[in-house]
């Protein structure tokens, strides 16, 4: 080894060592570091008074007072259930959110085949007198919940509305409610007929199970 | 040779030196005590507490998760939040980096595959950043 490779392995030494002195007196508070956590709770709640209807595309009469909620695609017979909640009872704050939202309708008069209906969020208030052509006039969000009627009359349709409800917990402002409506082509025996918030039982009910 | 051997020598007291004064660099002077300095580790912007909300599908999978009201202190930080199951099971995470703030910073999470908001009992966050 010369004197020359000497002196640069003592530089080097020394530049190392002098790096490691320099480096153990720098701060190191600049860095900021934060963990925390949030425990959420979780309850149930029904609610049972809903404000419900149907718009009569024949006759545009007033059914808000009707022990049922009528449906059916007719050309020119069309008739569409409205229904809504308040869920203020729940007291479920803005923060929180649905895990799951079910809707039971009680189908009293099953239609002859199985038809699919789909619920569709309303986007705007509607009067309990609902006349058809005020239906139409309404907007509504893209659906993201529907049911089969099954055939059998008599049975309680649960349907799954959590997407929906969730969004309703979240603005209330929003929470018009569903309309209701079969978009299929019309056939025989086609109608499907439920029991509305003033029948004597078997009214809807929207069961919700709940974070906050 | 010794001319090889004394250069070798001086290399590895200065490198000795050297070391030691890097060491020593966090202790305090002292007579005949000895202590060691040390760094606040501070969360940005005064943080105490954070909260997030989520949506779900209507099958009721957690979608989303939002997490806003973070100081704009605390921009260009890394956040991460983890959905928190029963027994403090890790049902799925993410980690963003908070930038694009006005009055406060809010990061949203998503692709957590399917994990049911029913499950979730809770979030926990790390927030890091210099």
């Amino acid at each position: 080894m010369t004197a020359r490779r000497l002196a640069l392995v003592v530089g080097a030494t020394l530049a190392l060592g002098s790096s490691a002195a320099f480096a153990a007196t720098l701060n190191v508070g600049t860095w900021h570091l934060w963990a925390g956590s949030q425990t959420l709770t979780k309850s149930q709640c029904t609610v049972t008074g809903a404000t419900d209807t149907y718009a009569d595309e024949k006759t545009s009469v007033d059914n808000s007072g009707s022990l049922v909620l009528s449906e059916q695609p007719d050309s020119g017979k069309r008739q569409w259930i409205y229904i809504r909640f308040d869920l203020s009872s729940c007291n479920i704050p803005t923060t929180g959110g649905a895990d799951s939202a079910t809707l039971t309708l009680f189908e009293s008069i099953a239609p002859k085949s199985s038809r699919t209906l789909t619920l569709a969020p309303v986007q705007g208030t509607w009067p309990a007198n609902l006349p058809f052509a005020t239906a139409l006039a309404l907007t509504y969000r893209a659906s993201t919940a529907s049911v089969a009627t099954g055939t059998t009359s008599n049975v309680a349709l649960p349907i799954t509305v959590t997407a929906d409800v969730d969004g309703f917990i979240k603005s209330p402002s929003t929470a018009f409610g569903w309309r209701i409506s079969d978009g299929a082509a019309q056939s025989a025996l086609d109608q499907a007929v439920f029991t509305s918030s003033e029948a004597p039982a078997n009214k809807p009910t929207l069961v919700i199970n709940y974070e906050k | 040779m010794k001319l090889l051997a004394n250069i070798l020598g001086l290399a590895l007291a200065v490198a000795a030196v050297s070391a030691a004064c890097g060491a020593a660099a966090s202790l305090a002077l002292g007579s005949k005590s000895l202590s060691a300095g040390s760094a606040a580790v501070t969360a940005c912007g005064g943080l105490t507490s954070l909260s997030a909300t989520r949506t779900v599908s209507n099958a009721g999978n957690v979608t989303q998760v939002n997490v806003g009201g973070i100081p704009a202190a605390c921009s260009g930080e890394t956040l991460s939040v983890t959905l928190v199951g029963a027994a403090n099971a890790n049902l799925g995470s993410g980690t963003a980096t908070l930038g694009s703030c006005g009055t406060t910073c809010s990061a949203t999470f998503a692709g957590f595959g399917t994990v049911a908001a029913a499950s979730v009992v809770g979030y926990s966050f790390g927030l890091a950043g210099s």
